[in-house]
């Protein structure tokens, strides 16, 4: 099981392999157990912070990674997200689980909407009208304060409790429940990368990705199939977006439409972990997770006891640093495109290949006849 | 005998420039007809008005009797028409096996049923060993090899093979005029676009000359050979002492 894991590193998985499998399912049963050793909110919160990043990372994943259009306006789908599941909460009493559904299907349909105006463009020009996409909605979010409450953002008082059957109810207090959606949330949305990487969806997504012109000339729909890329990234985006309003129980158009915190982010988490694997986002989710945490609010190193109080390092990033966590991740960028331009993912790949090249002729040396 | 390929005073202008201007032929089922003519005859464009990725500004393109007119990329392959690349487009981050099996899918939604496919048509062109290099990594030729091969996994009746031997030393060639060769005998009909002669008179039953977009002349490739306007267009006019 080792050997094929280590396999798995090497090179794309092609194809089911029942080790690799079981290690995915062994994964998800330790992470599901942690809450039972641990009530720490600070470290639960890191957790579901993850979660929700992985979430959002495996969604860009699809038409970003694998298709190759970098949208860099998935604030769009995320702040839609968000607004349509609190609106419906707050302004209209609609429990949330219905409405992370409407969600999703208004963020498809917004997909189709911005896929039929950008797909039209290619390269650089497809990444500046996703951004420009994303700010009308912001901006029109803004305006419309009869509508959205505008800049004065929507607050939520509340979640119901979900009966789900007589006795069985789950009350959203605590972090425990959001622990729970979000690691569910980021186990779909990498299982999605899984099987969209071993189907003929995929296949056609990574062949518009090495050359349009090739792809479309061996028989695929273009259009069509970046609309597929778009709407499932979108609707995975949306879900997450949902459960983040739900979590932090404040939004405003500043916070969700946001083009460095989400849209930026978004693709980070993928250009870190590395882009078009499955394993990717999920390493990106936990460096831009806990580098963005730590930036924000160092104190929380020292709340889990990795630092003391009185540590110099916190209060450096306190004073000096957490104002500039957008200039912290733009250095990260060019050191990663610098020195690992696949990713960390990428250069663990890389190592492992060198190790294993240096162990082979070594091996060929000692049965060389004398 | 019948027209698979039927071209019908295909015109097409760039603004005020004609790329081609009133081309006509037909393309018997099961031959192979050779598309020559001097760099910038419009032969490229051609291609490209037949495959759908220009729409022709005048004239019909019809396919087993089928306007083409209108038609994207992908409809036009997916009726059975194939085109390979001048400039070859490799999948580049993906193997040698998965960019053939790209080909394939357009027949079949199943991914096994898409490998063994590209298996045999990896065996056909001859790279079988390649199969899980990164496309990225081939030389010219296995690149034109593997251009091939990736557009017979669509199953076409109509191959279209834009100077497959361009950048190929005389052994590569060889090999791809005995890869077009053997295409023929299994009954695929293909208009093949070559600069070199040689490989051309060899390969073809007929040939269209093009020239400054023009249909210059059209004929067995011995007629052709002969043909006073096409030696003027290749070597210029003769001098009258």
């Amino acid at each position: 099981m080792r050997a094929s894991l280590l396999a798995a590193l090497r090179r794309p998985a092609r194809g089911f392999s029942m080790p690799a499998f079981l290690a995915y399912l062994a994964v998800i049963a330790i992470v599901a157990a942690v809450p039972l050793f641990t009530k720490k909110p600070s470290l639960l919160h890191l957790w579901i912070m993850v979660f929700l990043a992985i979430g959002q990372g495996a969604a860009w994943n699809v038409i970003g990674g694998y298709t190759g259009q970098y949208s860099v306006g998935h604030a769009a789908y995320f702040g839609m997200g968000a607004y349509t599941t609190m609106m419906l909460l707050e302004l209209h009493q609609i429990a949330p689980w219905y409405g992370i559904g409407l969600a999703v299907v208004n963020a498809v349909l917004l997909s189709l909407v911005i896929g039929s105006i950008t797909f039209r463009l290619r390269g650089p020009y497809f990444v500046l009208a996703s951004i420009a996409m994303a700010e009308i909605i912001r901006l029109v979010t803004l305006h419309f304060k009869d509508f959205t409450r505008g800049a004065e953002g929507i607050l939520l008082n509340g979640i119901p409790p979900l009966e789900l059957t007589e006795g069985l109810t789950i009350r959203f207090v605590g972090k425990q429940p959001f622990f729970y959606v979000a690691l569910g949330l980021a186990v779909l949305a990498v299982s999605t990368n899984w099987f969209v990487q071993h189907t003929k969806l995929g296949y056609y997504f990574q062949a518009i990705r090495e050359d349009q012109d090739a792809a479309h000339s061996l028989g695929i729909n273009l259009t069509f199939h970046k609309s597929v890329a778009l709407a499932i990234s979108a609707g995975f985006t949306a879900a997450v977006g949902s459960v983040f309003a739900l979590y932090v129980r404040f939004i405003d158009p500043n916070i969700v439409f946001s083009l460095p915190d989400v849209s930026v982010q978004m693709v980070l988490i993928c250009i870190i972990g590395g882009i078009g694997t499955i394993l990717g986002p999920v390493i990106g989710a936990v460096v831009m997770v806990l580098l963005g945490e730590t930036l924000r609010n160092p104190k929380w190193l020292v709340q889990v006891g990795v630092a003391g109080s009185d540590s110099t390092l916190v209060a450096f990033i306190e004073q000096r640093l957490s104002n500039a966590h957008v200039l912290v991740y733009g250095v990260l960028v060019v050191i990663v495109i610098l020195f690992a331009p696949d990713g960390i993912l990428g250069l663990l790949r890389t190592w492992w290949g060198k190790l294993r090249r240096r162990g082979a002729p070594a091996a060929g040396d000692a049965v060389k006849p004398a | 005998m019948s027209a698979i390929l039927e071209i019908k005073n295909v015109s097409k202008f760039f603004g005020g420039l004609a790329a081609n201007s009133d081309v006509s032929f037909d393309v018997e089922l099961n031959t192979i007809m050779g598309l020559i003519g001097p760099n910038g005859a419009g032969k490229t464009t051609l291609f490209n008005c037949i495959t759908g990725y220009y729409p022709p500004s005048k004239g019909q393109v019809l396919f087993k009797g089928v306007v083409m007119n209108g038609l994207q990329p992908d409809q036009v392959c997916r009726l059975g028409m194939a085109r390979t690349w001048q400039k070859v487009r490799p999948l580049a981050k993906m193997t040698v096996l998965d960019n053939v099996m790209v080909g394939a899918l357009l027949r079949t939604h199943s991914l096994r049923v898409a490998r063994e496919v590209a298996h045999e048509q990896l065996r056909i062109v001859g790279l079988a060993a390649k199969d899980s290099m990164l496309a990225g990594g081939l030389p010219i030729g296995e690149r034109k090899k593997l251009e091939v091969a990736r557009v017979l996994a669509t199953k076409p009746e109509l191959l279209l093979l834009d100077e497959v031997m361009g950048g190929l030393n005389a052994a590569e060639s060889e090999e791809i005029i005995q890869l077009i060769l053997s295409l023929k005998k299994l009954g695929l009909t293909q208009v093949v676009i070559e600069h070199d002669m040689k490989a051309i008179m060899r390969l073809s039953d007929r040939i269209v000359v093009l020239n400054s977009g023009e249909k210059l002349a059209e004929g067995a490739p011995r007629e052709v050979a002969d043909n006073p306007d096409v030696i003027t267009a290749y070597l210029g006019e003769a001098v009258h002492a």
